[in-house]
């Protein structure tokens, strides 16, 4: 045999990008909770706030790429994207479930009630949460080249349905979330943005490193089905 | 020459449903049946529930949206027409324009019926007079439901448990149809008449139809692609 353990393709990079993810998400976590000045009005929770808003912008993210990433299957065919595709959702859905989470408990210190239906917010992402739950009850019901295409077709509808949820919920319901970024800027000291930046980066960084790391555990796992395919025939 | 088979395609549909009155009659008795529980899961049978006309409404117009749609690829399913379709030179976004106008009509046909009982079953105050602006929103709504409907129903159609998928990919993207739809009822019922609230759910509908309409156009041949 002269096959040498040869290194998974991305392998290096899921490990730069884990290393930085972790650097940042450990810096971010000092600095929210050690450095960043204590909000006048609400108190030690608004510290939540850090990372309920990054985790949402970086859930957004991840399924802006799974509908690149669909789009590129359908017009490429190509096995990868929709590797891409569902790791990012999967990704992308775990993060909206953690916004839902801590949203509610944000709802509960601000508010004094876990579920406030008058929050377009935290509504609309609980039918992410369901739109984007559903790609897997679809992508687990059908086979092979169908599941690729169906779940690439999903992918873009459901991100399509995304900003209509946004929208939907917002005429329907009155304000009561505090709006941290406005059209003339964000609405918050210096002091307090940076850290927001440092969370949010520290998010984005561990999405990718996530992603990559799906991706490399995909690539090993189909390189182990063929090596025992051909140990068979051997 | 696309008109024509269009006009073909939806004349087949609605021949079929004619003579077989299989899906409308069952969405219209659903619906009905839904309405009745609604009433009792809400509260009591002397509860005014004038306030909540719109909810009802498109609560049950949704669910029988979803009756409706998981019956449109029944009879090409079944009797192997689709393939027949599919290997026919008919262009796949004709198969989807054709589809979404059969679920249109049925909605519509089912509204019919099912919009003037909600007034009658629900409504203490003016409830008739509105009915124009009812109407107008329904119709934006249906082709929400006709042209997002299509498309799910479509990649539905070749699953394994596909009678339970439907509903599952179907209802969170139906949501914010339900919400306009509800919102614009309730603007101009029972005595209300915020027509600036009515106009926001018409636009929103209108820009969910657009939308839709450009996804299913784009992905549409890959629905069918085998």
């Amino acid at each position: 045999m002269t096959d040498s353990p040869a290194r998974i393709p991305g392998e290096r990079a899921a490990m730069i990008w884990g290393v930085l993810a972790t650097i940042l998400v450990v810096a971010a976590t000092i600095g929210v909770f050690l450095v960043a000045p204590e909000d006048a009005d609400q108190g030690v929770i608004q510290r939540i706030f850090y990372f309920h808003v990054a985790i949402a912008i970086t859930s957004l993210v991840a399924f802006a790429v799974s509908c690149v990433a669909g789009i590129l299957y359908l017009r490429t065919r190509n096995d990868r994207w929709d590797d891409v595709g569902e790791a990012s959702i999967r990704i992308g859905l775990l993060m909206s479930v953690l916004v839902v989470i801590t949203g509610s408990i944000w709802a509960k210190a601000s508010w004094g009630t876990w579920w406030v239906w008058s929050d377009p917010r935290l509504v609309t992402y609980l039918i992410v949460v369901l739109i984007y739950a559903a790609y897997f009850v679809l992508r687990s019901s059908a086979e092979d080249d169908r599941k690729m295409r169906y779940s690439a077709i999903y992918a873009i509808a459901g991100f399509a349905s995304v900003p209509l949820s946004f929208y939907s919920v917002r005429v329907a319901e009155s304000f009561v979330h505090p709006v941290v970024f406005t059209g003339s800027g964000a609405n918050m000291p210096d002091s307090m943005l940076i850290w927001f930046v440092v969370s949010q980066a520290a998010m984005l960084a561990l999405f990718i490193a996530l992603l990559e790391l799906d991706l490399v555990g995909r690539r090993s796992e189909r390189a182990l089905r063929r090596l025992a395919l051909r140990l068979e025939n051997a | 020459m696309r008109r024509r088979q269009l006009t073909a395609l939806v004349r087949k549909d609605l021949r079929l449903e004619l003579r077989t009155r299989e899906t409308i009659v069952a969405m219209v008795l659903f619906a009905i049946v839904m309405l009745a529980i609604l009433q009792f899961g809400f509260g009591t049978r002397d509860d005014d529930l004038t306030r909540f006309t719109g909810g009802l409404m498109w609560v049950t117009l949704a669910f029988t949206a979803v009756l409706g749609v998981g019956r449109s690829y029944v009879a090409e399913r079944e009797q192997r027409v689709l393939d027949g379709l599919l290997v026919s030179p008919v262009p796949r976004v004709v198969l989807l324009g054709a589809k979404a106008i059969a679920i249109f009509l049925y909605m519509t046909a089912v509204e019919i019926i099912v919009i003037p009982l909600v007034g009658i079953f629900f409504v203490k105050g003016p409830y008739w007079d509105s009915m124009g602006w009812i109407a107008i929103a329904a119709l934006l709504a249906n082709l929400c439901i006709a042209l997002s409907g299509t498309l799910f129903s479509g990649l539905a159609l070749f699953t394994r448990a596909r009678d339970l998928i439907l509903p599952v990919l179907f209802l969170p993207a139906l949501v914010p149809v339900v919400i306009a739809g509800a919102g614009a009822t309730h603007a101009v019922v029972g005595g209300a008449h915020d027509m600036s609230e009515w106009r926001g759910y018409c636009l929103f509908l209108a820009a969910y139809a657009i939308l839709f309409a450009l996804v299913s156009i784009a992905t549409y041949d890959a629905v069918f692609d085998d």
